[in-house]
Formats: C-alpha cells, sequence, structure tokens
C-alpha cells in the first residue's frame, strides 16, 4: 500500500528473489532428505563386519573351511601340490582364465560361494563343487567346467596379514 | 505482537524456572568445565580403562569408536587384543561376582553423564565426595552410604594428591560425557550450518513477503 | 505440461481444486501471525510422520531389545541421532504448537458458530495426539518411559467393576512388558494417520466456514483476499521462523525434553524417585493429583481435557471477536493461561508442601472458569451492549439476531 518504494512491482527483480529463494529452499529441502537417505545405507556396526578375520593354522594341505564375510559364504581352499598343478595346467571351460589371476598365493583358494547362477551355495564335492539348484559344477580354482552358470566363481577382496591370518574384506578401522 | 511477546516471556520463565529448582542432591554439585578436547578424553579413557573398567562396562561403546577420540588403529587393535572390533568395553569382572561383593551390579557407565540431572558435575561431585569418617571407614558426601568404593583414594589423600585426583576425575567426565553422546560434535557443527541457512531462508521469504503484501489490495469496507 | 494438466483435469478436478481451495481461497486479509500456527502443527505432524518411518527401520519393539536399539540409532545409524533428536523434540513442539493454536481460538472465540464442528475435530484431534505421544513415550523403554505407562494405564482401573480386567487388557500383561511395547508400537505407528484423515476432515470444515480473523466478524464472505500468494508467503516465511527455533532445541538442547532417568533402561522392579511425565501433560497430571480420590482425580483430569468441548455452550456472548470487544472475558482468558502455567510447575514438582493447595486452588479456578462462563459471558454481555458498542458491532448483532428469529419462525410455521 505504500508507495514510497521505487517500483516494488519491477517484474525482474522479482523474478530474480523469487528465482534464489526458491533455489535457496529446493537446495535445503535436497539436503535435508540426505540424512535420512542415508540412515537406510549399512549402519556403523554393520560396516564395522565387512571384514572377517581368519586364522588360516589348523587347516591343513587338501582341507578347506566357509567362513562366512559380509553375510555370505565364502570357500577358503588349502590346496595340494597336486591340486595346484591340475589347476594352473588347465583354463578352464566356459569361462577362461588362468590359476594363477586366481589366487594371490597358490596354496590358498578363496572364492566367494555364491553360485553364479542363481545365488545357491556349491556343495563340496571331490575335485571342486557341485551346485544342488541346477547342477553347476566348478573345479578346484573355483571355475565353472559345466552347468547353466555362466561365470567362474567371483573372488572377494583379500590380503594375508600374516602367514596364517587371511582377512577378507578391506582393513577394519 | 504484544500478547506474542508476553506469553511467550511466561513460557520462557517457566521453562527457565522448572529445571533449575528440582535438584534433590545431598550437597550442592561442584562447578565444572568439561573438557572436551581430545587429549583429555583420551587421558579420561586411560582412567577408565585402568580403574572403573574392573567393575563398571561401557556396554555402548564398542572398540570401532575409538578411533573417534584420536587412538590409531595399533592402539585400538592392542587394546581389542583377540576381541571383535565391534565389541563393547566389557568389565572384567562378572555380573554375578560384583553383585556378591558388593551387593548390586554396578551401573553401565556409557549413559552415565546423561542419565544423572548436570551429569558430568554429578559424576565430577560423586569421585571428589568421598571422605574419612572418625572410625576410619570412608563415606560419601553426595551418595552417603555409597557401596562403591573409593576409586582414587580421595578419602585419605593429602592436599597434593587430591589435586592430582581432581584432575583425574574431570579426565573421566570429559571421556564419560563423550562415551553418553559421541556425535555432540558432529550434532553443534552441523547445527550451525542449519541455522545460517534458516535464517537466510527466513530473510529472503520475510522481503519476499512485506513486497507481496505491498501489492494488497484497499480493504472493501471499514477496517475494525 | 499443458497437456498433461489437461488429461488429468478430463478426469480429476485438479486444476480447478487447487483454484478453489488453494490460490484463490478467500482468506481474511487481517490474519495475524495467530493463525499460523494451525499450518506449522500440519508442518510438524509431517515431520513427525517422516522421521517416525525411518526411526522404525531401524527400531526394534521388543522389551529385551528396545533400550539397545535406540542407543544403535544414536551411536551407529547414519545420522540416526539428527532423525531421533528431530523425532523427539518434534513431539515437544507438536504440543506447543497445537497448545497456541487453541489459545488462539480460545481468545479470539473461533470457536463459535458456525465453527463448531473445526473445535469439536480440533479436540479429538487433541485426544489422539496426547494418545499418541504416550505410546510413543513407552518406545524408547528407559525408567520413565516405563513407569510414565505403568502409571497411565493403572488409571484405567478407576473404572467401576471391571477397572482391573481393563488395565490387564490395556497392557497384555499384568504389569507393563513386553506385550504392551510391542501393541504400543503398533499403534503409535497407525494412529498418526488416523490424525491425517482427521486433519483433512479438520480442513474441509475450514474450507466449508472460512477462516476466522482477529475482529471476529466474517470477513471472508465480505472482504478478503486470495490466499495465493499472501497467505501461502506468510505461511513460508512462519514456517521458516518455526524451523529455526525448532532447530536450535534440535542441535543445541536435545535432552531438554528427555528426562535423565529415560537413559536408564527399564527396571520393573525399581521406580525414579520422582516420575514427572513429558511437559505437556503437566497440567493435566497436576489437576489428577490435586484431588485425594483416585476415581476423581481421573474423572477430573478426564473432565480438564475435554470441557474445551463445551466452549461453543458455555460462552452465551453475542459479542462478536472474541476477547477483542470483552474485557471480562480476555481477563478470564488471561487467568486461564496463567492458571494452566502455575498447574503445570506443581505438576513438575514432587506433591509436597505448600505446593498441595496451591495445585488444588489452581484447579478450582480451572473448573470455575468453565463453570461461571455462562453466567458471566451474559452478564458482560448486557453490561456492554447499555454501555454502547461500535456500531459495526451492534449491527452485526441485531442482523444476527433477526437471521435467527427468521429461522426459528420458519421451522414453527412447518410445524404447523
Ligand atoms: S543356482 Fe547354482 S546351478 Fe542354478
Amino acid at each position: 500500500m505504500t508507495d514510497d518504494v521505487k517500483n516494488p512491482d519491477d517484474p525482474e527483480r522479482r523474478d530474480f528473489l523469487n528465482t534464489v529463494t526458491g533455489v535457496v529452499a529446493g537446495v535445503g529441502v535436497c539436503a535435508a532428505a540426505w540424512p535420512f537417505i542415508s540412515s537406510m545405507n549399512p549402519s556403523r556396526d554393520v560396516l564395522s563386519q565387512s571384514s572377517t578375520e581368519v586364522n588360516l593354522k589348523d587347516l591343513k594341505p587338501g582341507e578347506g573351511k566357509t567362513v562366512a564375510w559380509q553375510g555370505k559364504p565364502v570357500f577358503i581352499l588349502h590346496r595340494t601340490d597336486q591340486q595346484i598343478e591340475n589347476m594352473s595346467s588347465s583354463q578352464g571351460v566356459k569361462d577362461p582364465e588362468a590359476d594363477a589371476e586366481r589366487v594371490l598365493k597358490p596354496d590358498w583358494l578363496v572364492v566367494i560361494g555364491i553360485c553364479t547362477h542363481l545365488g545357491c551355495v556349491p556343495n563340496r564335492v571331490k575335485d571342486g563343487w557341485f551346485c544342488p539348484c541346477h547342477g553347476s559344477a566348478y573345479d578346484n580354482s573355483g571355475r565353472i567346467l559345466h552347468g547353466p552358470a555362466p561365470r567362474n566363481l567371483d573372488l572377494p577382496p583379500y590380503e594375508f596379514l600374516t602367514d596364517s591370518t587371511l582377512l577378507i574384506g578391506r582393513s577394519s578401522t | 505482537m504484544n500478547i506474542l511477546v508476553k506469553i511467550s516471556l511466561l513460557l520462557t520463565a517457566f521453562l527457565v524456572l522448572s529445571p533449575a529448582s528440582a535438584s534433590t542432591a545431598a550437597m550442592p554439585l561442584a562447578k565444572l568445565d568439561i573438557a572436551n578436547d581430545k587429549e583429555s578424553i583420551q587421558r579420561g579413557f586411560e582412567v577408565y580403562y585402568n580403574n572403573c573398567r574392573f567393575c563398571h562396562q561401557l556396554k555402548y561403546i564398542k572398540y570401532q569408536y575409538l578411533p573417534d577420540i584420536g587412538f590409531d588403529k595399533a592402539k585400538v587393535d592392542a587394546l581389542r587384543g583377540s576381541q571383535l572390533i565391534n565389541a563393547s568395553l566389557q568389565s572384567t569382572m562378572s555380573e554375578a561376582a560384583a553383585n556378591e561383593v558388593f551387593g548390586a551390579i554396578p551401573p553401565d557407565l556409557s549413559l552415565m553423564a546423561k542419565a544423572r540431572k548436570q551429569g558430568p558435575r554429578y559424576i565430577y561431585t560423586l569421585l571428589t565426595a568421598y571422605y574419612e569418617k572418625s572410625d576410619g571407614g570412608y563415606d560419601n558426601k553426595l551418595m552417603p552410604g555409597i557401596k562403591m568404593p573409593d576409586p582414587f583414594g580421595y578419602s585419605v589423600a593429602n592436599e597434593n594428591s587430591k589435586v592430582a585426583i581432581e584432575a583425574e576425575a574431570k579426565d573421566v567426565v570429559a571421556f564419560l560425557n563423550w562415551a553418553a553422546d559421541p556425535h555432540a560434535d558432529e550434532r553443534k557443527s552441523l547445527g550451525i550450518y542449519v541455522i545460517t541457512y534458516l535464517i537466510i531462508l527466513s530473510f529472503l521469504l520475510y522481503v519476499i513477503m512485506k513486497r507481496v503484501w505491498r501489492r494488497l489490495p484497499p480493504p472493501v469496507s471499514e477496517q475494525l | 505440461m499443458k497437456k498433461i494438466t489437461q488429461w488429468i483435469d478430463r478426469r480429476f478436478p485438479m486444476t480447478a481444486f487447487v483454484k478453489k481451495e488453494l490460490s484463490e481461497y478467500p482468506t481474511p486479509r487481517n490474519l495475524s501471525a495467530w493463525w499460523n500456527f494451525g499450518s506449522l502443527s500440519g508442518v510438524v505432524l509431517v515431520i513427525q510422520i517422516i522421521t517416525g518411518i525411518f526411526l522404525a527401520m531401524h527400531y526394534k519393539p521388543d522389551a529385551m531389545q528396545a533400550f539397545a536399539s535406540v542407543e544403535h540409532i544414536m551411536r551407529d545409524v547414519n545420522y540416526g541421532w539428527l532423525i531421533r533428536f528431530m523425532h523427539s523434540t518434534g513431539a515437544s513442539a507438536f504440543f506447543a504448537l497445537i497448545f497456541i493454536h487453541m489459545a488462539r481460538t480460545l481468545y479470539y472465540g473461533s470457536y463459535r458458530a458456525p465453527r463448531e464442528l473445526m473445535w469439536w475435530s480440533g479436540q479429538v484431534l487433541l485426544l489422539m495426539l496426547m494418545a499418541t505421544a504416550f505410546m510413543g513415550y513407552l518406545l524408547p523403554w528407559g525408567q520413565m518411559s516405563y513407569w510414565g505407562a505403568q502409571v497411565i494405564t493403572s488409571l484405567f482401573g478407576a473404572a467401576p467393576f471391571i477397572g482391573e480386567e481393563i488395565v490387564i487388557w490395556l497392557r497384555g500383561d499384568f504389569t507393563v512388558g513386553d506385550a504392551t511395547l510391542n501393541r504400543f508400537f503398533a499403534l503409535h505407528y497407525l494412529f498418526p494417520f488416523l490424525i491425517v484423515g482427521l486433519v483433512m476432515i479438520h480442513l474441509v470444515a475450514l474450507h466449508m466456514v472460512r477462516s476466522s480473523n482477529p475482529s471476529g466478524i466474517n470477513l471472508a464472505d465480505k472482504d478478503n483476499i486470495p490466499f495465493h500468494p499472501y497467505f501461502t508467503v506468510k505461511d513460508l516465511f512462519g514456517l521458516s521462523v518455526f524451523l529455526l527455533i525448532y532447530a536450535f532445541f534440535v542441535f543445541y538442547s536435545p535432552n531438554l525434553f528427555i528426562e535423565p532417568d529415560n537413559y536408564i533402561p527399564a527396571n520393573p522392579l525399581q521406580t525414579p524417585a520422582h516420575i514427572v511425565p513429558e511437559w505437556y501433560f503437566l497440567p493435566f497430571y497436576a489437576i489428577l493429583r490435586a484431588v485425594p480420590d483416585l476415581v476423581g482425580g481421573v474423572i477430573a483430569m478426564g473432565v480438564s481435557v475435554m470441557i474445551f468441548a463445551a466452549m461453543p455452550y458455555l460462552d452465551r456472548s453475542k459479542i462478536p471477536g472474541g476477547a477483542r470487544y470483552r474485557p471480562i472475558y480476555r481477563v478470564l482468558f488471561y487467568l486461564f493461561v496463567v492458571n494452566v502455567l502455575v498447574l503445570g510447575y506443581v505438576g513438575a514438582k514432587p506433591p509436597e508442601g505448600w505446593l498441595v493447595p496451591l495445585g488444588q486452588v489452581a484447579t478450582v479456578i480451572y473448573f470455575s472458569i468453565f463453570v461461571f462462563l455462562p453466567y458471566i459471558s451474559k452478564k458482560e454481555e448486557i453490561w456492554l451492549r447499555a454501555k454502547g458498542l461500535p456500531s459495526v458491532v451492534e449491527e452485526l448483532i441485531c442482523a444476527e439476531e433477526e437471521e435467527k428469529g427468521k429461522r426459528s419462525q420458519r421451522k414453527n410455521r412447518g410445524k404447523e
């Protein structure tokens, strides 16, 4: 109602101010959404379990075990010299890959124990694993031999902390 | 607006007055500046670890939080030994044993700084309220008949060691204050951004509002 | 864009609705800041629902795990502390806004015809809000949560004959326990959505009768301005200022609204030395304690909340504008507000010494104001009209009386 201000209705000025406010408000709403989105990501205690330490001391050559890493089964196999030799001389069938590229140390095979077909956990059989769901067979390097699975068994990130301790996943702290 | 001011004054007076007069402690709480720096908190952790931990657990503090107060990985790994990184800090005494010795289970300390009115001051006062009784025993002025034995020997300490004990108590309070609310620093620094943002937004909206209302058509009827 | 709008408009009255109820909705031009609190409450309801849903993703309604899961939210979940403090502070903010909204309605007489249904739906909303807040308060499973729930559920034991059975039925156990926690969680999740539904009804009623305004005269019909942009921008500015205050509490004083005892896990074998309800229940709690008899106290407390619904009938004055043209009503209003604050103070303290009689006097004053209101308001009207009112107000009263007369005549004719 006061007319003492010059051009209170100057459309250019109004548009500019409204745009700025709109952008500021929009940015605020997006920023406010972030904590909520972020809260659905794995929480801190879950993240701390993103790595698993495994003691390898009592695994004799030829023995293996399955450990949980991020809730997934990981097959660890202490391979014998014979097994290493067999594996390094073959390239696999469906998804050719050299054995040397699938292990850090030839003695130890570490693979994620989830069938690359539809996610069952294969069973240990003589000279490899066999998936009970649809009959995929894997060798002692975790490579697919036959069956419907498209890929070799996936490899988790891992490192040897000492000769007898294995860390699967990233470093914990 | 006049009424708005009046009522808000009344409300603030009400909010301010009511918690102030609610203290029922046996002795007034000591004045205390709660330290918030990493060094004090770390020293406080050592005090906890070498004294309190024998009876009190920190159920909601996990080893994985310790890097937050400035400990490096090697230190944390040394502290936890064979325990998992996401294990919480347990006391060395079992609940049953503690119950047998003290007749009560020593309370968990993770939330202690928030679970008492003026928590940090309460803890500090409690730790330094031990005194020697005439018959040679000890008691606590803040909590007469306390079951916790004088943890730092404050009741029998001479003036010099009392100063040292008070410094230790301050450190452990700094640590427990952090433990009760580990995100407090993050909260306060985030708050500055949020409040600055809202001040700017309010200002912009105020300007727009003033301008929109200037365009208001004149009233049709006489206003009351 | 236009095509999409047209496509929708042929099937759903979207543009027409937005135009009629939002942008061109006629609103009195003289609404003060006190008329901001309705929309603010709506926003807080949304904040509570959103934060609540995200909290529920991490919370465990189990007596063994509830307390620890709240700590898990506070310590491990990304920004869990923020969401939790927003929710706990939001509950207090919600009541603060609703109480101011109610005080405004009482001061300006907005509850009077034709807005009775708005007032009554608001009354039901208040009850539902109280129930929701009460059930939510149990969820952290701290000492205060537990004993608050224990005490309040025990109140139902005052019911004649089947009191004991009702209490057990409410709890699903002989004391507050796991079953109670689980059902409180379920209902605490459900109620906000019922509240949303009732808010819709509240708003439909509002758009029927339009906003009241500080003059008390129905300006909305005669002299109004479109809602947009005048009130959209005013509400947005109000919202921004509110968020500023809210953020201050969330970031710098979040524990102000959480009793220290609630950071101690619930212990069914030990009651805290002094139990207090949340601040928004304190005046009613003081009334409960002021009556020395359990049944009487429960009735008094129930009536003290519900009596607001009678206001359209208790206030018999025909003078519009609430307290604005009515000095005596204004005095009563302020007396009431101060009295409620006194009751709140008494409710926060242990019932000892001079606080007991003070609480009783305040309780008597609380009810007396309602009881004597019909008489006082009538007398006040006669006095004010004899003294002479502004001509606009006098005309309005006459016009209204005439209108009423005609209506009753028509009714009588219909009967014959
Ligand atoms: S899931 Fe293993 S073969 Fe189909």
